[in-house]
């Protein structure tokens, strides 16, 4: 093969395996910016919302995925008991797959208050490098993320470390948050 | 009563299991594909997949299947292989632990999503990560460079 089309090779090799275009956030650094419109057609701003809330919960989530929907119930508990400590979740589906209506008819049917947005082209996922669903980053009021990464260890043991609740509660307490960034399966985000 | 019928999988890993396995393979060109039979790009992809082993099994591919189902889906990874009969090996990851202690073994860029596959050089070596489905025509132009690179 001549060397040009060899790299050329390899360099769309790279692109095809290559899930997003930016690097996630740092623990700590400016969480990025993004505005979009929510499926009942309200603007949603990341940084207006996080300077009025002792947090933000960006939550990437699916209608599909049975590792996100084994987490419906508890995004739901999670988002009404935070609420009152002023913490807003907000849901994001980035899912080329999954359109507004079926986001709608999800929310309705798992009794999801929250707000949830449609990422045109997957561009939010792409400025924070979400991979997979449920993935969630905790920004607090500066626009800072404070915490990346799953709810809980195991969503089949009830007694697993619950990431998110402990980060929230660390956080909201004024306390280090144990662990800051953690991982776990999930479906990955249907690019465009 | 009839006997139950044999498991098509290989056996259970966790993080160390799963470097024995790569350590076992040295000397073949590996490729790991993780994957759960909740995964639709993950079903779609697998029949490909054993196309690729069977193609180049004798140059020496090793494709090697893991599936992160929870113990509870044991039966339906058991009817998802007996339907797919793959020309790989299939284990299971083990259930306990902590699912990040695992993924990190694996490569510490791999977030958790899936489909999730991993190439190896014939020494063990690990030459790159495939997010999502496996491209396979490229992919395997870059297999059978390793595969000729003694």
């Amino acid at each position: 093969m001549r060397p040009f089309r060899a790299i050329l090779a390899l360099v769309l090799l790279c692109a095809a395996s290559s899930a997003s275009t930016a690097e996630a956030p740092a623990i700590g650094a400016a969480a990025p910016d993004f505005q979009l419109t929510t499926v009942d057609r309200k603007p949603f701003s990341l940084s207006t919302a996080a300077k009025s809330h002792k947090a933000v919960v960006v939550m990437f989530i699916s209608t599909q995925c049975p590792y996100s929907n084994a987490y419906n119930e508890q995004m739901k508990n999670l988002a009404n008991t935070y609420a009152s400590k002023g913490v807003l979740f907000v849901g994001i589906n980035s899912n080329k797959t999954e359109d507004a209506a079926a986001a709608i008819a999800h929310a309705k049917s798992h009794g999801h208050t929250f707000p949830i947005m449609k990422d045109p082209d997957n561009k939010v996922a792409d400025l924070y490098d979400a991979r997979r669903t449920p993935e969630v980053y905790v920004i607090d009021p500066q626009g800072k993320l404070r915490y990346h990464g799953r709810i809980t260890e195991d969503h089949e043991n009830p007694a697993s470390s619950p990431d998110l609740k402990n980060a929230l509660d660390s956080f909201l307490t004024g306390k280090p948050i144990a662990r800051t960034e953690t991982k776990a399966f999930g479906c990955t985000i249907k690019r465009v | 009563m009839p006997a139950a019928a044999p498991s098509r999988l290989a056996g259970e890993l966790d993080a160390a299991g799963f470097r024995e396995a790569i350590a076992r393979e040295k000397g073949h060109v590996v490729l790991v594909n993780f994957w759960a039979t909740w995964c639709v790009p993950c079903r779609e992809e697998f029949p490909s997949l054993s196309r690729l082993q069977e193609r180049n099994r004798a140059a020496g591919l090793r494709v090697v299947g893991i599936s992160t189902d929870f113990a509870s889906q044991k039966a339906a990874v058991e009817k998802f292989l007996a339907g797919r009969r793959p020309a790989f090996p299939n284990y299971r990851k083990k259930s306990e632990g902590d699912d990040q202690d695992f993924i990190d073994a694996v490569d510490e860029s791999w977030g958790g999503e899936l489909p999730f596959s991993v190439l190896y050089d014939r020494s063990g070596k690990k030459v790159r990560t495939f997010s999502g489905k496996v491209p396979i025509a490229a992919a395997e132009r870059e297999i059978r460079k390793l595969l000729a690179a003694f």
